[in-house]
């Protein structure tokens, strides 16, 4: 099971990864970041999963028998910190496409090329 | 003690403060933000101050009350202490310098500034990975938001650029920490450091995720357009900070990170920087928009200070001293230069020529390109040294060669820069408005370059013995520019003229470096007077004069290697200087700078082949180099050489001192020159001459003395240009003296110090009238001279006794020299050598004669009827200097004969004995005093009968065509001098076909064109630069764990 979910992260990075490389168009581009992200997190949380163990969360299971009990709450706190960063450089690429579209009205990542050598 | 958390607290604080009321609080965010990044300064500069003063433990920082691995904990230790200072200090001045900017934007700007200098502080104090990730990120969101502080299509291409490179970055550093994190079970940067995780197959694609993210972050070449492009389009503040503290960070979670991987990843490290160093540089030389260039540039020095990291392994503890040296002139000088680049706002390097609207910021301009190339006194000098010496002791010439490649193509487009500002023409200069809250900044960043690289002197070995005298003197000069010339004139001589007291119980029983001391020195006050001849204040003249000057001195008087080469660097600036300021003296400046930095190298790389045989500082250590002997000898041959202009690194001189201000030449000429003897003297006193490889090397010298006085006098003799000629005069004369010198006999050592003393004399003399007489024409065309000798008698015979000398002719001490000489010649037996010599001497009477002609006889022109004398300012050093010449001619043995005695131990055959004034040679005598009496008889007896003869003269008239042999208002064509040697050129031109311009003009061509070809690379999409990020990843997965 969660060699199945960790190859779905990968599988999610590189597919994210894919679409940042290719797509032309900008929107796409980020949707692409947000997979990538979204791959990352999944590979995070696998990496701290223990087969048959609880999530970390201490008002189900009783603090004093926690500590074998529930799986690495380190990937998953990590993983929440993860997530709130790239909601703000999604927000900020957000932005920035929308600043680009305005100058150009185009979204496409090939009519930016201003700026060379 | 204020704790180094509120370095964070405070800044989130205002940040947040700022957030919630920034709107209500109208004018006050921004003195509040000043006031929080001034705080910041203080609360790290307290800690610096204090890891500085008392030997302090290191402090940790633990938070929510765990000890980690269970929390984050920061850590503020000598080193954090500087790098949160050293950008605090940037991030208190950005502000400053931004205050407008900032102002016009809002709260919202000033809290992301705010944050961005936090998160930097972090990213240095932490010592917790995934922290570190998380305020890399909040660093990176930071960049991206002040980009967007200009307000142009290019500056928001340039942050989505940023964004989707640094996004990609960030992915792959998270996976990575998580790897660490799942091999070792800590986030703790220690424990990571700890945990080995180099050395297993699997745990090791952690660290390679790892340093591949932090090394893209510091925009290794070639994936780095992305960066590139935000120092394009960002404001230059924005610039300033990326290059100085984002930076600095940078480089500082490297050097954390370093133990992560062991030992062989180190190697890829330093190749990644050196490819980067070369690479972004190479690239700089095709630019001519400003803040590209400084991009290329920092980019550049980014690499070089990450192969130091990546050398740490081979630099040992000296790792410290350099890393520091380079990276705290790079922080100023970028910060500094982004920050000119904001005041001027010019969209082309050339456009920096309104610099010199205000003399003060060209001089801060300079201060920042010299600081760059690692000039004296700047903490990049002594860091290059350190790191040259030390890799040359532990055998890396790779790595020597590769430093010092990409140092040379940095000076390629600096040193062009900075030429164009002091010297392009420019039409119209565009106006730029100076504000303070913008210059105190810079003048900041200046200052901290100066002190920082007095305070580091004595750090470096050796280093202690560098006088700093001179260059205060230097200084005081800089600060009394506003003066008039006689003062600071005389103030200049008084100097030198104090300091010939001061040196010479130093020097006193080294006949040696007192002879070239006296003609520096007395060389160097009776340039000077000439001074005098000119009005105003001419700005910048004199401190320059003074550090040429210093630079001189300083070689004289240098014991140690680094002394020699502090004070060779010196003078090369000083002289670039001076040359410079000639009208059309911009590109000469910039080919003898270049061929200077070159020169400079060769000799650094050599210096470091002694230092390295021996670990011996002294200049001793130059007569036991068992490194590379023979590379070592001709390194420092030819960078020797490239002072003496010798052939094949001459094309410098003719336009350096042939455009040169009038009193400037003599001194670049007649004294610079010596420089370059000193040094090859020097060197051939202390080379184990009995080697193959020096015999070689001293044979092949012999022919390129030889072929360079052949071509100098040719070429002289088919100059229009009086100074010109005097310039390939110059060549050909520093050719005898190489030819003379390389002879090795104490008879051909006689010879060179003869040439020396005569060329040094004649040449002053020379300089100093015909550039005056040059100045007052207003023309430098010989032919559009004529018929000086009735209006300049004076100045005639200064030429006259010049040219007696030059050519050799008795009685006057040319001929001493030239007698020398053959008897050397003939004793060595290089006779084929000795052929084209003396074929070369014949031909030196073709130019002697064309200039003395050209200008003193035939016809005076029609505009010149009313010319007077030149200034007796000038006139005053030359007959100082004729008198000097009538002394040596008839009593040559009061200096020859102490100077073969100082060679006498030297070389194993004492060839010639003085008998009172009569020297004698296996091959014959000679008595300076007897010639001088029979010629000077014979010339009185002549004289006197030819004024008996004079009643039967007819004085002809001017119009009179037989003797005028020219005629009258025609095209210069008809001139009699004009190309007078054109029969000689029709036969014999050949040999001087500029084969040597042509092949470094090719050189360079190639250089621009494979640059221009290589950058190609940043065609300018972003999903390109993405691409690249992702190639360099799988480029280097692919050589480092693929096997590749």
């Amino acid at each position: 099971m969660e060699y199945i979910i960790i190859s779905t992260g990968f599988a999610l990075m590189l597919l994210g990864l894919w679409g940042i490389l290719s797509q032309k168009n900008l929107i796409k581009i980020i949707l692409g970041f947000t997979i990538f992200n979204t791959g990352i997190n999944i590979v995070m949380v696998s990496i701290g999963y223990v087969r048959g163990k609880a999530a970390p969360i201490l008002d189900v299971i009783k603090p004093s028998e926690a500590a074998s009990k529930i799986v690495d709450p380190i990937p998953q706190a990590l993983v929440l910190t993860a997530i709130v960063i790239g909601l703000g450089v999604t927000a900020l690429m957000l932005v920035y496409v929308l600043k680009l579209h305005r100058e150009k009205n185009s979204l496409d990542i090939n009519s930016f090329k201003d700026l060379k050598w | 003690m204020v704790g180094p958390i509120y370095i964070i607290a405070v800044a989130l604080g205002i940040a947040f403060f700022m957030g919630l009321f920034g709107k209500s609080l109208k004018n006050l965010s921004e003195w509040a933000m000043l006031a929080g990044l001034g705080f910041m300064t203080y609360v790290s500069g307290q800690w610096l101050l204090e890891f500085m003063s008392n030997n302090r433990a290191v402090e940790t920082i633990f938070t929510a009350g765990f000890k980690p691995p269970y929390s984050i904990n920061l850590q503020m230790g000598s080193i954090e202490a500087f790098f949160t200072f050293i950008i605090n200090v940037v991030g208190f001045l950005g502000a400053m310098y931004l205050f407008k900017d900032l102002k016009k934007t809002g709260p919202n700007a000033m809290m992301v500034y705010l944050v961005f200098i936090m998160s930097l502080n972090v990213v240095v104090m932490t010592r917790d990975m995934f922290n570190l990730f998380v305020f890399l990120e909040v660093g990176s969101i930071a960049t991206a938001g002040l980009i967007l502080l200009t307000k142009s299509g290019e500056a928001l291409q340039a942050g989505m650029k940023y964004l989707i490179a640094t996004g990609i970055i960030s992915g792959v550093l998270l996976i990575g920490i998580i790897f660490a994190y799942y091999f070792s079970g800590s986030l703790n940067i220690d424990d990571l450091l700890a945990a080995n995780m180099g050395a297993s197959k699997t745990t090791v694609i952690a660290v390679f995720l790892i340093y591949v993210s932090i090394i893209l972050e510091l925009k290794p070449f070639p994936a780095n357009g992305w960066g590139i492009d935000v120092y394009t389009a960002a404001n230059p503040g924005i610039g300033a900070l990326v290059s100085a503290a984002t930076a600095s960070a940078g480089f500082y979670v490297l050097y954390k990170l370093l133990p992560l991987g062991g030992a062989e990843w180190l190697n890829y490290i330093a190749v990644i920087g050196g490819i980067t160093f070369v690479g972004s540089n190479l690239m700089g030389t095709k630019q001519d928009r400003p803040n590209r260039l400084l991009g290329y540039s920092s980019i550049g020095q980014i690499g070089l200070l990450m192969m130091i990291l990546g050398l740490s392994d081979i630099l040992g503890e000296k790792m410290m001293i350099i890393a520091f040296g380079i990276l705290i002139s790079h922080y100023a000088a970028k910060a500094g230069l982004f920050w000119l680049s904001g005041l001027i706002q010019a969209k082309d390097i050339k456009g920096w020529a309104a610099l010199r609207k205000s003399p003060f910021l060209l001089f801060l301009f300079g201060t920042f390109v010299f600081a760059l190339i690692g000039f004296p006194p700047f903490p990049s000098f002594f860091g290059k040294w350190e790191l040259i010496t030390t890799l040359a002791a532990n055998g890396q010439w790779a790595w020597m060669v590769t430093i010092l490649a990409g140092s040379f193509i940095e000076g390629i487009y600096l040193f062009r820069w900075l030429g164009y500002a002091i010297k392009l023409d420019h039409e119209d200069l565009p106006d730029f408005k100076i504000e303070w809250n913008k210059i105190f900044p810079i003048w900041i960043m200046a200052i901290v370059l100066y002190a920082v690289g007095v305070y580091v002197t004595p750090m470096v070995e050796g280093g202690m013995f560098i006088n700093y005298l001179p260059l205060m003197f230097v200084l005081f000069l800089f600060a009394i520019d506003f003066l008039p010339v006689y003062i600071k004139n005389t103030i200049s001589i008084g100097g030198i003229i104090w300091y010939m007291f001061h040196i010479y119980p130093v020097l006193e029983g080294d006949l040696l470096r007192l002879i070239f001391a006296g003609i520096f020195l007395v060389g160097g006050v009776l340039t000077l007077m000439a001074g005098y001849s000119k009005k105003g204040t001419r700005k910048g003249f004199y401190p320059m004069a003074m550090m040429m000057f210093a630079g001189l001195i300083g070689i004289i008087e240098a014991s140690t290697l680094i002394e020699f080469f502090f004070s060779w660097e010196l003078m090369t600036a000083g002289s670039y200087f001076l040359i410079i300021r000639g009208k059309r003296s911009m590109p000469h400046g910039y080919s003898y700078m270049l061929f200077s930095i070159g020169g400079a190298y060769a000799i650094l790389f050599g210096f470091a082949l002694a230092f390295a045989s021996n670990f011996d500082t002294s200049l001793a250590a130059l007569g036991s180099i068992n490194l590379l002997p023979t590379l070592a000898y001709t390194l420092l041959a030819v960078g020797f050489m490239t002072k003496t202009a010798s052939l094949g690194l001459h094309i410098w001189l003719p336009g350096a001192h042939g455009e040169a201000e009038s009193d400037v030449s003599p001194m670049v000429s007649a004294i610079l020159l010596k420089a370059g003897v000193f040094g090859l003297m020097i060197l051939f006193l202390y080379m184990d001459r009995t080697s193959v490889g020096a015999t070689n090397l001293l044979y092949v010298l012999g022919w390129v003395g030889a072929l360079t006085t052949l071509m100098g006098n040719m070429s002289a003799a088919f100059q229009e240009d009086a100074k010109r000629l005097l310039a390939y005069s110059s060549v050909a004369q520093l050719g005898y003296i190489l030819f003379a010198i390389s002879i090795m006999s104490q008879l051909g050592w006689l010879a060179g110090f003869t040439y020396t003393i005569n060329h040094f004399m004649f040449k002053a003399i020379l300089f100093l009238v015909v550039g005056g007489i040059v100045a007052k024409l207003g023309t430098h065309y010989m032919y559009e001279m004529g018929g000086m000798i009735k209006k300049m008698p004076f100045s005639f015979i200064a030429v006259l006794v010049s040219i007696i000398v030059i050519g050799g002719i008795p009685p006057l001490s040319g001929f001493a020299g030239k007698w020398l000489f053959y008897n050397a010649v003939i004793e060595k037996g290089w006779y084929f050598q000795g052929a084209i010599i003396f074929f070369a001497g014949i031909i030196a009477f073709l130019y002697l004669f064309k200039l003395i002609h050209s200008i003193f006889l035939g016809q005076l022109k029609d505009n010149h009827r009313n010319i007077k004398e030149i200034s007796a300012w000038i006139l005053v050093p030359s007959y100082i200097l004729i008198i000097g010449i009538m002394i040596f001619s008839a009593f040559p043995q009061y200096i020859l004969q102490p100077i073969g005695d100082m060679l006498a131990p030297y070389f194993s055959t004492e060839t010639l004995v003085w008998e009172g004034t009569k020297a004698t040679t296996s091959l014959g005598y000679w008595d300076g005093t007897t010639i001088m009496i029979v010629v000077a008889t014979a010339f009185l007896l002549l004289l006197a009968w030819l004024l008996a003869l004079s009643s039967k003269t007819k004085k002809i008239e001017q119009f009179n065509i037989v003797f005028a042999a020219e005629r009258p208002f025609r095209p210069e064509t008809t001139h009699v001098s004009y190309n007078i040697y054109a029969g000689y050129k029709k036969a014999l031109g050949f040999l001087i076909t500029p084969l040597v311009t042509a092949f470094w003009e090719s050189m360079s061509n190639l250089v621009l064109e494979f640059a221009n070809w290589l950058r190609r690379i940043y065609g300018g999409s972003m999903q390109n630069y993405a691409i690249h990020v992702v190639l360099f990843i799988v480029v280097f997965y692919l050589i480092a764990l693929g096997g590749l």
